[in-house]
């Protein structure tokens, strides 16, 4: 059902054809002539044209060292916060639906809006009393903080989208469940998750793509090398040794953009289902 | 999309009359540790912003009450009306690049050979970070071996090689440059989705008529696309607003604070001047004006919902 336009005789489809690849060509080019840094010493890419074909291969080298100056606990740590925070999110918010949509709290609109207000509000207007709240309750730069952070506020857009489904899913299905003798826990992990396979994947995706690439909330709540995100070890790498050291800056950028990269590649379809769910705020 | 089942019809789950208690308190149980969490981590502090602005307070001290003084002290410092006229022009670009090139990528790549490989390229940098974005195009701009430079100065036009990231407002341009290679994918997939959705008699008949190419997006396709377009300016108008990390590290805000934008502003007084309800009364500028362009977009969203 796609939207046909035009005539297409041979020379226009061509022509076309041959415009769109250039396009596209040209909106690369920039990252795919910056990936050759990435291969140089940092004395090669300082004495040598940026355009010039790399001489050696340094690329391993130039990882290592990034890995040394402090990246390889951003990665770690960023991979744990992604994975745990956004299962827990996922998870909460999938039962505060289930109680709202299935198990009719009273009240249900308000506690829908309380949830999905938090998602209302530019980042801004949260920072600096939640910075000052990290610092009194001993929050501040620890691993549980920033977690559950992360987990605060990725659970609205999650809610909105479970309550979503749980309103198509059909009522005879609780009632079966209820007149086996399952009480609404067992309903929910054995009947309702199950069901909610597919967009329980999405979200998860979509929120573990998210505190990857987050950078405020990491800069403001976390401090020290062990405990800071991977966008904020890249950022402060760059200030640091981008002009000294530039090939392991750029080595490290594109080592730190790969996972959800590739998360993207390998779940395509799901991503772009996503899109349409939360037309892409946020 | 599977059709809602109308619930209200379906008749109550009884419970034995024995245990009324029970069934009252449980889905509280569910809903209020996601509540709990909205609550602690978002709203409260929310709360405390729009106090804060209204006091003077350096984050040690206890805040004094100014009333409006804050707000009033913003209008008159040049810091922050730089700034604000920075965010107008990063909004006002942030609409038209991103917007109207995602537009022009959309129907380009619906109907061409390879279409379904374009489009995966122009949005893969959109699946990465603002901030490695950023730093990435920090060197595509490096005034002494960045590649933009080096290619200027290899066809003749060493004249145009600036300091990209360090001359006002150049490097203004550049990072919108940066927003705008990041951002265009998404705003393509969006509108290939209102593409996707578009009725096929209307564009049939039209083509039948005669109707092709410039034409037939000008008079058939466009107006059909609308609400769809409407949507995603709107959308760009609030992420444009509210920009932070690619400027955080590609300029810092700088030279000085001449590209700062409000976000910016208000991380740079909060967290680096500790004049911390200066900085609130800005961040409750950013979310009146975000709010505002933010209900028009929900309000847009639902109206195309309930059209389809």
């Amino acid at each position: 059902m796609s939207a046909e336009i035009g005539e297409t005789t041979g020379v226009v489809r061509e022509a076309r054809f041959t415009s769109a690849l250039i396009l596209t060509v040209f909106w690369v080019l920039p990252i795919a002539l910056l990936i050759m840094s990435a291969f140089k010493t940092p004395i090669e890419f300082s004495s040598t044209s940026t355009l010039a074909l790399p001489q050696s291969f340094h690329l391993f080298d130039n990882i290592a060292r990034a890995w040394a100056k402090g990246m390889a606990s951003g990665f770690v740590n960023s991979a744990i916060y992604g994975v745990v925070a956004s299962v827990i999110s996922v998870i909460l918010a999938a039962m505060a639906a289930y109680g709202i949509v299935r198990l009719r709290i009273p009240q249900g609109m308000f506690w829908f809006l309380l949830i999905y207000s938090g998602t209302i509000f530019p980042f801004q207007m949260y920072l600096i009393p939640l910075f000052n709240l990290y610092l009194d309750t001993g929050l501040y730069d620890t691993r549980i903080g920033i977690i559950a952070f992360y987990v605060a506020i990725t659970i609205p857009f999650c809610m909105f989208v479970m309550r979503g489904f749980f309103l198509t899913v059909s009522w005879q299905v609780q009632e079966a469940a209820a007149l086996d003798g399952a009480n609404s826990w067992q309903t929910f992990w054995r009947i309702m998750m199950p069901m909610a396979r597919a967009p329980l994947i999405l979200l998860i995706l979509i929120q573990f793509t998210w505190i990857w690439n987050d950078l405020l909330f990491g800069l403001v709540l976390t401090k020290s090398e062990s405990v800071r995100p991977i966008m904020v070890a890249l950022a402060g790498m760059q200030g640091v040794y981008g002009a000294s050291d530039g090939p392991s800056v750029i080595a490290a950028t594109l080592v730190g953009s790969a996972p959800t990269l590739i998360l993207f590649l390998a779940l395509q379809r799901y991503f772009v289902r996503g899109l349409t769910l939360g037309m892409g705020e946020r | 999309m599977t059709a809602t089942l109308d619930h209200t019809a379906a008749p109550l789950i009884r419970r034995p009359a024995g245990r009324p208690l029970r069934q009252l308190v449980v889905p509280y149980l569910y809903v209020l540790p996601a509540a709990l969490f909205v609550a602690a981590f978002l709203l409260y502090p929310m709360v405390l912003t729009a106090w804060r602005s209204l006091t003077h307070f350096d984050g040690i001290s206890d805040p004094t009450f100014a009333g409006l003084d804050n707000f009033r002290d913003l209008f008159a410092d040049p810091h922050f009306l730089l700034s604000l006229r920075n965010t107008v022009i990063w909004t006002v670009a942030a609409v038209i690049f991103p917007v109207t090139l995602g537009l022009v990528f959309a129907l380009a790549f619906s109907r061409v050979r390879w279409g379904g490989f374009f489009k995966t390229v122009i949005y893969l940098p959109a699946t990465i970070s603002a901030a490695a974005a950023g730093i990435l195009f920090s060197f595509v701009f490096n005034y002494d071996n960045g590649i933009l430079n080096m290619i200027l100065r290899g066809i003749g036009l060493s004249g145009l090689a600036s300091r990209w990231l360090f001359d006002v407002p150049t490097n203004t341009f550049a990072m919108i440059a940066t927003y705008t290679w990041q951002q265009t994918g998404l705003n393509m997939m969006l509108f290939l989705v209102g593409l996707q959705g578009l009725p096929p008699e209307p564009i049939e008949a039209a083509k039948i008529e005669g109707c092709t190419g410039w034409n037939l997006v000008r008079r058939i396709i466009l107006p059909m696309l609308m609400p769809y377009v409407v949507i995603t300016t709107l959308l760009a108008i609030v992420n444009g607003f509210k920009v932070f990390d690619l400027i955080w590290v590609m300029t810092q805000g700088g030279p000085g604070r001449a590209s700062e934008t409000l976000a910016v502003t208000m991380y740079r007084e909060g967290f680096i001047l500790f004049k911390q309800g200066y900085s609130a009364a800005i961040a409750v500028v950013i979310s009146v004006v975000a709010l505002a362009f933010s209900y028009f977009y929900l309000r847009s969203v639902l109206e195309q919902e309930a059209r389809q």
